[in-house]
C-alpha cells in the first residue's frame, strides 16, 4: 500500500514536471511577439528591445522556463505582459469562477446520471428504460453551447425568469449569484449528465449479471435492494474514472459556457489571453488545467486503492 | 462511506466544494450590475482594454474608457466635432500661426491631490516624444518648445504653422498628465477628469466612479461600469434583461429589430470615425498593379454590400473622410459598381490567374463583410481566398506589421486618419505617392479654407488611386434605456464622453 | 499488480449495452442509416446542390422556406439547405482527420504498448495519460494560436487530444489476446512480434478501433461545432453546421430555422455516429467478452 502510494505520487511528480516543459516549449514556437503586441505596432525597436528585456524574453529559454517554474512554486506568477498587473490574485479570481461553474455542474450531472442510470439498467428490458436510454443519446449529441443558447432563448430573453448573462461573486449576493449560476451549471450538467447515465447504465448492468447479485436475488431480495445491498459499490469503480475524465471535459466546456454567458473565469481568460498574446498567463492557465486533470487522476487512483480491495494487494 | 455508491458522487463535488472553501478568502470577480440605482449606469461595449496606459498600449478601447473621463485635454471636442474649451478656459494663435497660448483652469486637482498646473501640461506634452511608443506620438513631432509661463499660463510653439496640431490636442496625446502620477500608468491611472477608475474586474468590466472635488461640472452617474462583451448576441440580451442600460456600440445591427418600436428602448444612428477599408497592400503582390485595383474596386457593389453585412446601417463614403470632417465629400461616384468594367480592368492587368488572400481579423464586421467582399471579387472573375486572422495578435503582427497579405478589412476608427493610413509609405497599405504626401503637408500648414480644399484633393486621389477600397462608414448605433440622456448621435472623438449622460 | 485490472475496467468502463443476447440491435440499424444519410449529402454535395452554398446574394436575404429555396436563406441570401448539403462535407472531413489521426498513432501505440515487457508498455502508457492532461478544445486552442485557426489544424489537434483513448483501448485489447491460446502457440512457432501483431492482434483488435472511431467521430463533430463557436473552427465561408449556428445567433429571434437546421444536423449526426458505435460494440464484443 505505502510502496503503491509513494509510486503513484512519483508518477504524478514526473507527469506534473513533463507537462510543464510541454506547456512551456509549446509557448515558445507560438508566434507573435510578445513585446511587440505589447507596444503596439509602431514601437520602435529599441523601445521592443527595452520591453522584451524587461519580460526576461532575452535570456535563454531555459533560464526563462526556471523563472517561470519558480514563479509557480512560489505562487508569484508575476505580472501580465499585457496589463501589467499581477496575475496570481487574477487567476485565483477565475480559477474561483470555474470551480463553482465546474463543481455545480458536476453535481447537477451527479444528481441526475446516478438515479437515470440505475434506472436504466434495471429497467432495461421494458419501455421506460429504453425511453430513458434515447433520452440520454439525444443529450450527448447536443452541443453544450447550444444547450446554453436555448437556456437563454427561453428563459432569459423569452420568459424573462433569469437575467442571460453576467456573474456575483456569492458572498456579494448569493441570490444573484445562484440565479446567474443556474444556467450555465445546468448547460454544461445536463449534457455531461447524459453521457455519465450511459456509463452509469452500464457499470450497473455488469454488476447485475455478477453472480453474487444473483445469489442475493435468487434469496429472495427485489433487484433494487440487492443492488443497493451489494451492487453499487462494485458500479462505483468504473463510474469514478469516467467521472475523473468529465472534469477534463468539464474544465474545458467550460471555456465555451463562459463565453456564451459572459462569465469571467479561467475559460475567458485563456481566450483573451491567447487573442493578446499573454503568453504568461496562456501558459500559466494551460498549466492550472493541466494540473487539475492531472491531480484528480491521482486522487482517483488513490480512491481505487481505497474502494477495492482486489487493488490494494500486491498481486490480484 | 463504503458501502453505496456515494464516494462516486462525492469525488467531484466533494474536491469542487474543497477548492472553494480554499480560494473563499480571495474576492472574486463580479459583473455585479443588479444595481441599477437611479445614480449608477451600465454600458455594454465590445472591445476591453488590454491596460490603461495608451501612452504606450495601442488600440482605441482605452482612450475609449478614459479620455475625458478619467483623464483631460487642454480642449476637447464637442459632439458636433467642434474644439471646446477644457483645461484651458481660452487659447490664441500668434500672428506667424506657431505659437498657441492657452489659459488653464485654477482649480483642476489630479485624482493622486496634485494640483494641475502648467508644469503638468509641459510635461505631459513633451513626454509625447520622450516616453510614448505609439504612432501617435509622431502627432507632436511639430512641437519646437513649451513653456509654462505662469501656473495658469501655457506657450507652445511650433516648428512650422500646423492646423493638425490643435486637433491632435483633443485626442489621447493631448491627455493631461500629473508629474508625480505617471509611475504606474497602466493599472493606476492619474488624471483630473471627473471620474476615477474604482475598480477593473478584467475581462469583465471597469467601474468608474464621480471624484470628490472635481474642478467642473459634477456629472449625472455617481457610477458607471463599462462592461465588455465579446459576444454581441450577449450584449443584447445583457440590455434586454436589464443588466445593462446602453449599448454603447451595435455590433449585430442585424437585431436592431429587437428594440425598435420598443417603447422601452431608444435607438440612436449616426456616424462614427470608422471607415471599414479594404486594404490593398500597394506594395507588393497582384493589388501593386494599379489596374488590379481599380478591378476590385469596381467589382465590388457597396450598397448589396452594407445591406447585407451589416443590416444596411452605415453610411457610403468612397475614401477616408467621414461626414463629420470639415472637408468631407461624397465620392461614392468614383467607383461606381460595374461588373463588366471589373472583369475587363483585371483581364488587361494580367493579374487575373492569381490568388488573393483576403486575410481578416476575427472581428464581427469583418467576417461578414469578409463573406460578401469574397462572392462578389469572384463573381467577377477574381480568385480570392479567405482567412481568418486571430484579433488582435495574430492580424496585427502578420498584416499591420508584415504586410504580409494582399487584402484585408479592418476598421480604421481612429479620428483623421488618412495621414497615418495613407500618408505613409511604411504603413501595412504601403501607399506611396509623394504627390499626395504633399497635400497634406500643404493642408496642415495653409490657411483653413486652403486646409478644406487641400484635404478634398487628397481625399480624391487616394480614392481614385483605389489605393483601398472604402466599403463603408461604420454607424455609431447605440440602443439605450428609453430614460437615458446625452448620448452623441455622432461618435467624433475617440471618447466615450461619460459627462454629458443623465436620466430623465 | 494492479495496472492491468485497472485497463481492463476502463475498457469495460465504456458502455457496452446489452451485450450477449442480442447481436443486431436497433442502435445498429439506426445510426447505420444516419450515418449513410450523411455520408449520401456528402457525396451528392459534389455533384448537385439546388444552389451555390457560399453566393451571396441580397436579393433574396432571409427567405422564409419556399419551394425554391427549401430551408430558407441567411443573411446573404446563400441557400441554406445547400449549405448543410456541403456543410456534411465538413463534418465527414472533421471526423476522418481526428479519428485518422488519434487511430494511426494510437492503435500500434496501444499494440507495442501491449506486446512490449510489462515496465516498457507501463511507461508507455503513462506517457499516453500525459496527453490526457490536455482535452481536445484546449489543445485546439492552443493550436489555434500557433497555426492559426483552420478546420485542418483544429481537426489534428483533436486527433492527437484522442489518441490516449485509443491507446489504451487498444493496449487493453492487446493484453486479452496475447494471452489467447493461439499467440502462445504461434509464439512456440517461432513467429517474431512484428509477425503476431499483424496476423493475431491487429484482427482481433480490429472491432474495437471501429467502435473507438465510430464514438471519435462523433466528439471530432462536436468539437468542431464548439471551435467554430470560438471562432477557432472552419473559417468562413466555407460551409459548416458549427458556424452556420454560430452566425443564425444573432438572427435567433426572427429566424429561428437557421439555428434550428444546422443543430438538428449536429445532433443528428452525432446521434448516429454515436448508436452505429454501440450498435457495432454489442455487435461485436462477445469475441473478447468471452475470453475474460
Amino acid at each position: 500500500m505505502i510502496v503503491r502510494l509513494v509510486q503513484r505520487i512519483g508518477i504524478l511528480l514526473a507527469s506534473l514536471a513533463v507537462s510543464s516543459v510541454l506547456v512551456f516549449a509549446f509557448m515558445a514556437v507560438l508566434p507573435g511577439d510578445p513585446a511587440r503586441v505589447a507596444l503596439g505596432t509602431s514601437a520602435s525597436d529599441s523601445a521592443v528591445a527595452q520591453l522584451r528585456e524587461q519580460f526576461g524574453l532575452d535570456r535563454p529559454l531555459v533560464a526563462q522556463y526556471l523563472h517561470w517554474i519558480h514563479g509557480l512554486l512560489t505562487f508569484d506568477p508575476g505580472n501580465s505582459y499585457i496589463s501589467q498587473a499581477p496575475i496570481g490574485p487574477q487567476l485565483a479570481d477565475r480559477l474561483q469562477v470555474t470551480l463553482w461553474l465546474v463543481g455545480t455542474g458536476m453535481v447537477i450531472a451527479c444528481v441526475l446520471a446516478l438515479p437515470m442510470g440505475t434506472l436504466m439498467a434495471v429497467r432495461h428490458r421494458k419501455p421506460s428504460g429504453l425511453v430513458l436510454s434515447a433520452l440520454s443519446q439525444v443529450g450527448v449529441a447536443i452541443p453544450a453551447f447550444l444547450a446554453g443558447i436555448l437556456l437563454i432563448t427561453v428563459f432569459a430573453v423569452g420568459l424573462g425568469w433569469l437575467p442571460a448573462n453576467g456573474w456575483t461573486p456569492p458572498v456579494q449576493d448569493p441570490v444573484l449569484f445562484l440565479k446567474q449560476l443556474l444556467m450555465p451549471a445546468l448547460s454544461l450538467g445536463i449534457v455531461q449528465a447524459a453521457v455519465l447515465t450511459r456509463y452509469v447504465r452500464s457499470a450497473v448492468l455488469d454488476v447485475l449479471r455478477e453472480d453474487y447479485l444473483r445469489t442475493a436475488r435468487a434469496k429472495g431480495l427485489r433487484p433494487t435492494r440487492a443492488l443497493l445491498r451489494h451492487g453499487l459499490r462494485n458500479a462505483a469503480v468504473p463510474v469514478v474514472t469516467v467521472l475523473a475524465l468529465q472534469l477534463a471535459t468539464l474544465l474545458v466546456g467550460s471555456v465555451v459556457i463562459e463565453r456564451v454567458f459572459v462569465i469571467p473565469g479561467l475559460g475567458s481568460l485563456l481566450l483573451d489571453s491567447v487573442a493578446n498574446r499573454d503568453l504568461i498567463v496562456v501558459q500559466d492557465v494551460v498549466m492550472i488545467i493541466a494540473m487539475a486533470v492531472l491531480l484528480v487522476n491521482f486522487l482517483v487512483d488513490l480512491v481505487y486503492l481505497l474502494i477495492d480491495p482486489r487493488l490494494r494487494g500486491g498481486a490480484s | 462511506m463504503r458501502h453505496d455508491g456515494r464516494p462516486t458522487r462525492g469525488t467531484g463535488a466533494v474536491a469542487a466544494t474543497l477548492a472553494c472553501l480554499l480560494l473563499a478568502s480571495c474576492s472574486a470577480g463580479s459583473t455585479a450590475t443588479g444595481s441599477t440605482g437611479k445614480n449608477s449606469l451600465n454600458i455594454g461595449l465590445t472591445a476591453e482594454p488590454a491596460n490603461f496606459d495608451f501612452t504606450r498600449t495601442e488600440g482605441a478601447a482605452i482612450p475609449q474608457a478614459l479620455l475625458y473621463n478619467v483623464y483631460e485635454t487642454l480642449v476637447k471636442l464637442d459632439q458636433s466635432g467642434k474644439i471646446r474649451p477644457q483645461l484651458a478656459t481660452s487659447w490664441s494663435l500668434s500672428k506667424d500661426r506657431r505659437t498657441y497660448t492657452f489659459h488653464l483652469v485654477k482649480n483642476a486637482t489630479f485624482s493622486n491631490g496634485a494640483r494641475f498646473t502648467a508644469e503638468d501640461a509641459k510635461f505631459s506634452i513633451e513626454r509625447v516624444t520622450t516616453d510614448w511608443t505609439l504612432v501617435q506620438k509622431t502627432q507632436m513631432d511639430v512641437v519646437d518648445a513649451v513653456r509654462a509661463v505662469s501656473p495658469t499660463e501655457l506657450e507652445v510653439t511650433l516648428k512650422r504653422p500646423s492646423n493638425d496640431w490643435l486637433y491632435r490636442m483633443t485626442t489621447r496625446v493631448g491627455a493631461m498628465f500629473s508629474r508625480t502620477g505617471v509611475g504606474k500608468l497602466a493599472t493606476e491611472p492619474v488624471g483630473t477628469g471627473p471620474y476615477a477608475v474604482k475598480n477593473w474586474n478584467r475581462g469583465d468590466s471597469i467601474t468608474l466612479a464621480r471624484r470628490h472635488g472635481y474642478w467642473g461640472r459634477t456629472p449625472h452617474f455617481a457610477s458607471v461600469t463599462l462592461k465588455y462583451f465579446k459576444d454581441p448576441t450577449a450584449m443584447n440580451n445583457a440590455l434586454l434583461t436589464g443588466t445593462i442600460n446602453v449599448i454603447g456600440q451595435m455590433q449585430s445591427p442585424e437585431s436592431l429589430y429587437r428594440f425598435q418600436n420598443n417603447s422601452k428602448y431608444k435607438v440612436i444612428e449616426g456616424t462614427t470615425n470608422g471607415e471599414v477599408v479594404l486594404s490593398l497592400n500597394n506594395g507588393s503582390g497582384p493589388m501593386k498593379n494599379r489596374k488590379a485595383r481599380q478591378a476590385v474596386r469596381y467589382a465590388i457593389d457597396h450598397k448589396a454590400l452594407m445591406d447585407t453585412c451589416w443590416a444596411g446601417r452605415g453610411k457610403l463614403i468612397g475614401s477616408m473622410v467621414p461626414p463629420t470632417d470639415p472637408w468631407y465629400q461624397n465620392l461614392t461616384d468614383l467607383y461606381r459598381y460595374d461588373r463588366d468594367k471589373a472583369k475587363k480592368l483585371l483581364e488587361e492587368s494580367g493579374e487575373a490567374g492569381r490568388t488573393l488572400r483576403l486575410r481578416i481579423p476575427t472581428l464581427p464586421y469583418a467576417t461578414a463583410c469578409g463573406t460578401v467582399v469574397k462572392s462578389q471579387l469572384e463573381q467577377a472573375g477574381f480568385k480570392v481566398k479567405l482567412d481568418q486572422l486571430e484579433f488582435p495578435a495574430a492580424w496585427l503582427t502578420t498584416v499591420f506589421k508584415n504586410a504580409d497579405y494582399d487584402m484585408s478589412i479592418i476598421g480604421h476608427v481612429e479620428p483623421r486618419d488618412m495621414q497615418t493610413v495613407f500618408g505613409n509609405e511604411k504603413s501595412y497599405i504601403r501607399y506611396d505617392n509623394p504627390e499626395f504626401r504633399a497635400l497634406l503637408a500643404k493642408a496642415d500648414q495653409g490657411t483653413r479654407e486652403q486646409q478644406i480644399t487641400d484635404m478634398r484633393a487628397a481625399a480624391r486621389l487616394v480614392s481614385k488611386d483605389a489605393a483601398a477600397d472604402w466599403l463603408f462608414l461604420l454607424p455609431n448605433l447605440m440602443v439605450a434605456d428609453e430614460d437615458i440622456t446625452g448620448l452623441p448621435v455622432n461618435s467624433v472623438s475617440e471618447s466615450l464622453d461619460l459627462t454629458g449622460l443623465g436620466r430623465s | 499488480m494492479s495496472a492491468p485490472e485497472r485497463e481492463a475496467t476502463v475498457a469495460s468502463a465504456v458502455p457496452a449495452g446489452r451485450r450477449r443476447r442480442r447481436p443486431v440491435t436497433g442502435s445498429l440499424l439506426v445510426g447505420g442509416l444516419v450515418v449513410a444519410i450523411v455520408i449520401g449529402m456528402a457525396l451528392l454535395s459534389f455533384v448537385w446542390t439546388p444552389h451555390d452554398p457560399t453566393l451571396v446574394d441580397p436579393s433574396v436575404r432571409l427567405r422564409e422556406p419556399s419551394p425554391d429555396y427549401w430551408f430558407g436563406t441567411d443573411k446573404f441570401g446563400r441557400d441554406v439547405f445547400s449549405q448543410i448539403l456541403m456543410g456534411s462535407r465538413t463534418t465527414l472531413f472533421v471526423g476522418f482527420v481526428a479519428v485518422g489521426v488519434a487511430a494511426v498513432v494510437g492503435v500500434p501505440l496501444g499494440i507495442v504498448a501491449g506486446m512490449a515487457p510489462r515496465w516498457f508498455g507501463e511507461l508507455l502508457m503513462r506517457g499516453n495519460d500525459l496527453l490526457l492532461a490536455f482535452p481536445a478544445l484546449l489543445l485546439a486552442i492552443m493550436f489555434a494560436a500557433v497555426y492559426g485557426a483552420g478546420t485542418l489544424v483544429a481537426m489534428i489537434a483533436i486527433g492527437i487530444a484522442s489518441i490516449p483513448h485509443f491507446a489504451r483501448l487498444i493496449r487493453g485489447g492487446t493484453l486479452q489476446v496475447m494471452e489467447t491460446e493461439y499467440v502462445t502457440a504461434a509464439r512456440a512457432a517461432g513467429r517474431g512480434p512484428f509477425a503476431i501483431a499483424v496476423r493475431h492482434v491487429l484482427p482481433n483488435v480490429t472491432s474495437l478501433v471501429i467502435v473507438q472511431a465510430s464514438v471519435g467521430f462523433a466528439i471530432a463533430v462536436l468539437a468542431e461545432a464548439a471551435l467554430s463557436f470560438l471562432g477557432f473552427g472552419t473559417p468562413p465561408p466555407t460551409p459548416s453546421w458549427g458556424r452556420m449556428l454560430q452566425e443564425s445567433q444573432e438572427l435567433l429571434s426572427i429566424a429561428p430555422r437557421l439555428a434550428v437546421f444546422p443543430g438538428v444536423a449536429i445532433a443528428v449526426a452525432v446521434l448516429g455516429f454515436n448508436l452505429l458505435g454501440d450498435g457495432l460494440r454489442d455487435r461485436f464484443d462477445p469475441k473478447l467478452e468471452d475470453r475474460r
